[in-house]
This record gives structure tokens, sequence and C-alpha cells, in this order.
């Protein structure tokens, strides 16, 4: 049975505490907590008495030609040795340019070029840190006009070059593949996410991440504000088949609703999951 | 000099980034637009509602960032003016770090320069206020140390001084900008007293701090604010009392102990310690 939890978000920090329902860990946004001081890392601090936590990061800009910010992985190092988070993971996206920090996941075009900026980063941070973290796949609203390699090889080999680990974001597949159907580039959806998990090498996968998307009309926006739909489900039953007992996040940030909510995303995960393990026995 | 040019993947990044902030139907936008389109594969209306969402989410990131740091200014505002604010201070003053409780300091200067905002001159003392309250509530923590009071009246007081709580600053202001932060964030104050400070035009001293874990804010006498300032400076305690004096108004009938009472049962002053002399060593020519 993999270690469930949930993003444990301001609206739910009282609730957690108080109920401190049986959960594998809770999830917070690193850079929320990057304050020396004060109610919120207090509140972390407490959560972390009851929880393992997994720090998240949005703001590294792993992908970024201008490197690594170094007081943001001198904020991050001193969140890890206050914490000591049960996993530490970012995304291979780019938000920092020379005076500017959008903070965005924008993509990096899969390139040989982006892949060496990012082993570069990757290593710098794990360097620092002094473990490995965990790299998450991520929703692209815009395709960079050449690329070498398709996504799996690119994450497959930044673990392979830099014995980082992946957080494997299934709702993120589904909507990228939904936008590409639209675009015209594929049909039915669930085929190319089914073959790009069959493509990630499952030793390097951590995490695997669950969330709700928002259809917009022309595209599809994956906005953290919904329940799990069927589809994803479908997909992430074949991910605990191919990575095995994996932690699994519920992930929850726009119109966060009540705690139970989330619970019952989590109970459902773990159900999900034990079929699809004991499916995978009876089949061996 | 280094006249190294980008790479090719950095300029691709600024590509998208210059696009994401450039400010909306100016000429700099439709040079970086055409720019990025360059890099993209475009050919689907797809891409441009995919950079209309990566404005979108960015206009949005600044709006939530910028409230949680001035919510009176917002009150004072209206939610549109606000979100409009918050808007051209992203495009204006862009984040510079992956931590967005960091963006937004340069707020208080922005809408004091601001000609459309003239007509609410006291907005930029409000914004700097909140953005103290926004510094302090996440301020190094720091334990108060009561058993230190004990050294008042033990030692020399040159060389001892107060430890002040976190986040500790001072804002003069020719407007009641304590009162009307006050008035906002704590129930307890009256808006209509605010308001009529602000008619008869008073000017305030405004302290912040963190009490605990609470970030306060509070009017204070001009004298107590020169002691505070002086503190902050690093003066020793004859040293700040001297600064207090000078500025205490001729009708300030200001109490040192009275201060000192209520300032440690607020958490502002939360200890004495006696800061380690630094030495130098003179050199003769």
């Amino acid at each position: 049975m993999p270690a469930v939890g949930i993003g444990w978000r301001p609206p739910h920090y009282a609730a957690l505490l108080a109920q401190q329902p049986a959960l594998g860990f809770i999830e917070v946004h690193a850079e929320n907590f990057f304050a020396p001081g004060g109610a919120a890392l207090a509140v972390l601090r407490q959560g972390r008495t009851h929880y393992p936590v997994s720090l998240h990061g949005v703001g590294l800009s792993l992908g970024s030609a201008a490197g690594i910010d170094p007081w943001h992985l001198d904020q991050l190092a001193h969140l890890v040795q206050t914490i000591e988070p049960v996993r530490v993971s970012d995304h291979p996206s780019f938000a920092r340019g020379p005076d500017v920090h959008a903070n965005d996941l924008l993509p990096v075009p899969l390139t040989h070029a982006a892949l060496d900026a990012l082993c570069a980063n990757v290593n710098r941070v794990q360097d620092r840190l002094r473990r490995p973290i965990a790299v998450e796949n991520l929703s692209a609203y815009v395709q960079w006009r050449h690329a070498d390699m398709d996504e799996p090889a690119f994450l497959n080999t930044l673990a392979q070059r830099t014995g980082c680990q992946l957080l494997v974001d299934v709702n993120n597949l589904y909507v990228n593949a939904l936008n590409a159907q639209l675009r015209g580039e594929t049909g039915e959806p669930l085929h190319p996410c089914r073959h790009w998990l069959d493509a990630i090498h499952p030793a390097h996968v951590a995490e695997l991440h669950l969330a709700g998307h928002a259809h917009c009309g022309d595209i599809v926006i994956d906005d953290h504000g919904s329940r799990v739909i069927d589809e994803v489900w479908t997909l992430y039953r074949h991910a605990v088949q191919r990575f095995g007992a994996v932690p699994t996040l519920i992930e929850w940030d726009t119109d966060v609703p009540a705690l139970d909510v989330l619970l019952d995303e989590a109970d459902r995960a773990r159900s999900v999951a034990l079929h699809a393990l004991s499916t995978e026995t009876l089949a061996a | 000099m280094n006249t190294t040019s980008p790479s090719p993947l950095a300029q691709q990044q600024q590509a998208l980034l210059h696009t994401l902030f450039a400010r909306p139907g100016t000429a700099q936008a439709d040079t970086a637009h055409t720019a990025l389109l360059e890099q993209l594969a475009a050919r689907h209306p797809q891409t441009a509602r995919g950079l209309a969402a990566y404005r979108a989410n960015g206009h949005a990131l600044a709006e939530r960032s910028l409230i949680a740091a001035y919510p009176v200014v917002a009150a004072l505002i209206g939610g549109d003016n606000f979100a409009w604010l918050a808007r051209d201070l992203w495009h204006q003053h862009p984040p510079r770090c992956g931590d967005l409780a960091q963006w937004g300091d340069a707020l208080p200067g922005f809408v004091r320069s601001n000609p459309q905002l003239a007509d609410v001159p006291y907005l930029g003392d409000v914004a700097q206020a909140e953005w103290a309250l926004h510094q302090a509530a996440g301020a190094p923590d720091a334990e108060p140390d009561l058993s230190s009071f004990a050294r008042l009246g033990q030692e020399d007081p040159q060389g001892l001084t107060f430890a002040l709580a976190p986040g500790t600053a001072v804002i003069a202001s020719p407007y009641p900008v304590a009162s009307l932060v006050a008035a906002h964030l704590d129930k307890a104050s009256s808006l209509a007293a605010a308001a009529q400070r602000l008619c008869e035009g008073i000017g305030e001293h405004a302290l912040v701090w963190r009490q605990g874990l609470r970030p306060r804010i509070a009017t204070i006498t001009p004298a107590a604010a020169g002691l505070v300032q002086a503190l902050l400076r690093g003066a020793d305690l004859p040293q700040a009392l001297d600064t207090a004096c000078a500025c205490a108004d001729v009708n300030d009938d200001w109490d040192f102990s009275a201060w000192l009472t209520a300032a440690v049962t607020d958490g502002l002053v939360i200890g004495v310690h006696r800061p380690p002399t630094h030495t130098t060593t003179e050199h003769t020519p």
C-alpha cells in the first residue's frame, strides 16, 4: 500500500492539526515557508510533529539558463535542515531570467542544451542539500519549435545523469494529452499517456501526483481545483502497476474544499492503488 | 569586459519572459511576442491561448501576493482598482526571486508617484506601514528574556540596551497612518475615529512590531518614536533616552517608566542586553 498524502494549504491548517487524520505524509510548497520566523513556520513545525512532510518547490527554476538563485537555494537548504522532509521536489521548468522571476512553471525545450542546463542546476541543488531531489513533469501550454528527444527520454536521462528522482504527475500527463488532442496532434488521450508512463524507468520514480483540471474551451488548464477525474484514476492504476507502491499525493490548490473532500480523494487513491497492486500480484 | 552573448537557450527563455512581462498593448509587447513566435511551434491558435494562460496566472499571482501584504490598501481603493494596481506593479516592478512574499516592496513608492492615486495622498504611507507589518510577520523569532531586566538595577546603564521584538519599525507620517491601518485590521479600532483624524490633518508615528506570532501596529508619541528609532540604530539606553527627550513635544508628558512597563507587557521590549563592544586598532600613518 503506498503512503498517500494531501497538499496542506492554509484553509486546512487548523482542521488537520485538530483532526490528525491518518495520512502517509503532508505536502507543502517550500516557498511559503521561507520566512525565517513567524506563524507560517510555527504551523509547519506543528504539522511536522504529526506527519512526514514533503517539501514541493515551485520556484527553484531548475531549467533556467540563468542558473539557480543562490538566495533561493539558501532558504531551501535552511528549511530542509529545519523540517527534515521526507522528500524535496521541484520542476524541470524555468522562471528565472537575468533580472526577473516569473514565479511560474514555464516549459524548457526538450533539447540537449536544455538538458545540460537542467542537469547542472539539479546537481547544484543536490550538492547543497546533500540529498537527491525529485523532479516533476509539468503541464505545458506552449510548445517550443525544436526538440531533440521526447519527454520520457529527457526525464530518464536527467535522472541517470544526476541521480535525481522523478515525480510523476499523472494529471499533468493527461492535461498535456488533452491539449495535444485539441491541437489535432493526437487522438484518444489515454493511449499516449500510457505510452509515456511505460517509457519512464520505474527505478527513478519517487512520488505520484493526482489532481483535477479545468476545460477552458480551446485549452485545458491544470488548475488543481476539482476532484480527480475517472480517466486520471485509470492512468493512476496503470502507474501503480508499473511503478509499484509509490507515495501518492492529492493536490488541491484553487477553490480548496473542506478537508473531508481531500481525505475522501486520499481514500480513493489508497483503494485504487490496492486494487492495482493486487491485480498485479495475481497477474504475476 | 565580459561580452559573452546569451546562449540560444537563454535567448529562448528571455523571449518568453519578455513576452509575459511586457505591458500588454505596448510596442515592446508586440516586439517581444514576434520574437517569441519564431521560437515556438506556433501554428495552432492554442499557442496564443497558452501564452494568455501564463499571463493570466502571473496577474492572479500578483493580485494574490499583493493583497496578502496590503489588505488595507486594497480595502481603501477597492478590489478592481487594487487588481489593476497589482497587474501594473507586476509589469513595472516584476519579481526578482521565487518567493512572492518578497515581492511588493516597491508598492509604497509606486502609489506615491502615481498621478491617478493623487486623491489618496496617505496611501503611500499606509502601504509603507503594511509592508512593515508584512515583514514583521516573517521576521526571525525571538524569545523574551524577562530575567534580563534585573540588569537595569544592577549594572551601569551605559552600554546597556533593549532587545526589541521581531520586525520592530517606526513610520513617521503626516497622516494618521497607524489609526487607518488599525481601523481596518483590528475590530476594536474605530474607522470613524481614524477618518476624523485624517480630516483634522493629524499626523502619527506608527510603531510596528510582532508580539509573539501576531504583527501589531500602534500610534506612539514622538518621544517614544525617537527612543525606538535610536534603539534600532544601536544606541545604548542613555543615548536613546537623550534622543527621546529631544524628540518630545512641548506638551508630551512622556514617562519612561510607564512606557517601559507597557512596552514589556505588549512584547515590544523583550530583554536587556549589552552588545559586545568593537575594539579598533588605530594606525598611525
